[in-house]
């Protein structure tokens, strides 16, 4: 029998972080920016949102406000951390990578391992939203990697495409779990098949309208699906826009 | 004094995680040094984060990672 529940859109996290002020050393750009974050998980009890679902441990839908707005270089180890850039231009400074600028479609993956430090910047008046995403690794101290792709929504239109995970053409992660994206231009419907019982699925309406395993999903709404061998999703008929994270759950 | 295994605490905040069997010896808490027996305003040698923002992990440690802990 297969378990689910529904995230609207209102019912996520809410918060705001200044760049001044106690997070004046977290978000940089000071006096004027400031992040917003709408979180679908977190910490829980430590952050705002949900618990969590599987190794997914963040999903964080985020905008930079101002020029400068940004995450100051911070380290970090362990945690799988991967930002899918909606609007706007993220500045990404990485110590194992270039210096790096992301537009919308673009994305990356930086398994932190053993350690890595990074910097995410909006340096425009244009805010920058993108979509966080941290998943728990399956090793310690592994050694980190940071890997970008790019998401053509035109070359993909109507197709659940793989970013990250261990299907062709997604960027691999250390851990059972993959993240997938699809744009539907019509009303169309898709079948998501987890990859075992012990997987789960997220399903997260970034744009449009989708009914997800029954239940209605409008912009920002989302849905959480396990136990279940396939997930029947049917699309809108204005343009439908999806993340789906599937996870091994326990 | 518990015989349990010696555990990992990952940080929520960054990713850092304690290692029981290893403590921080550059930071003055030496290797065995129990979770429950760092003072509880000590935080994240890496961001700050507080210990209570720390989670208990059950994840094996990559290949060629020193490791005292036994395995559970």
């Amino acid at each position: 029998m297969s378990q689910s529940f529904t995230l609207r859109a209102n019912e996520r996290g809410n918060e705001k972080i200044l760049s001044t002020g106690p997070t004046a050393s977290y978000v940089g750009g000071h006096p004027d920016a400031f992040v917003t974050r709408r979180s679908s998980f977190n910490f829980h009890d430590y952050q705002s949102g949900r618990p969590g679902f599987g190794k997914i441990r963040v999903f964080g839908d985020e905008t930079f406000n101002h020029p400068g707005c940004s995450y100051s270089m911070h380290r970090h180890h362990n945690f799988i951390i991967a930002a899918f850039v909606l609007s706007g231009t993220l500045t990404h400074l990485n110590t194992l990578g270039d210096n790096d600028e992301l537009k919308a479609g673009d994305f990356y993956a930086f398994s932190a391992g053993s350690g890595g430090l990074h910097e995410e910047l909006n340096l425009h008046a244009e805010p920058m939203q993108a979509i966080y995403l941290w998943m728990l690794p399956n090793q310690l101290l592994a050694p980190p990697s940071f890997q970008m792709g790019h998401f053509d929504r035109v070359a993909s239109m109507n197709r659940i495409t793989p970013l990250l995970g261990d299907q062709a053409g997604a960027i691999p992660v250390p851990q059972d779990a993959r993240v997938s994206r699809l744009v539907s231009d019509a009303p169309n419907t898709f079948v998501y098949r987890p990859r075992s019982p012990a997987h789960g699925v997220y399903a997260f309406v970034l744009e449009g309208e989708m009914r997800c395993d029954g239940t209605l999903l409008g912009t920002r709404d989302s849905r959480g699906v396990w136990a279940a061998d396939e997930i029947v999703c049917q699309t809108g008929a204005s343009e439908t826009d999806v993340l789906f994270v599937e996870t091994v759950l326990q | 004094m518990t015989t349990d295994a010696l555990k990992v605490w990952l940080c929520l905040g960054c990713g850092f995680s304690y290692d029981e069997a290893m403590g921080l010896p550059e930071h003055g808490i030496a290797a065995g040094t129990r979770w429950a027996d760092i003072p509880e305003d000590w935080c994240c040698p890496d961001c700050g984060t507080p210990k209570s923002r720390f989670e208990m992990v059950e994840i094996g440690y990559a290949a060629g990672q020193p490791s005292l802990a036994l395995a559970a």
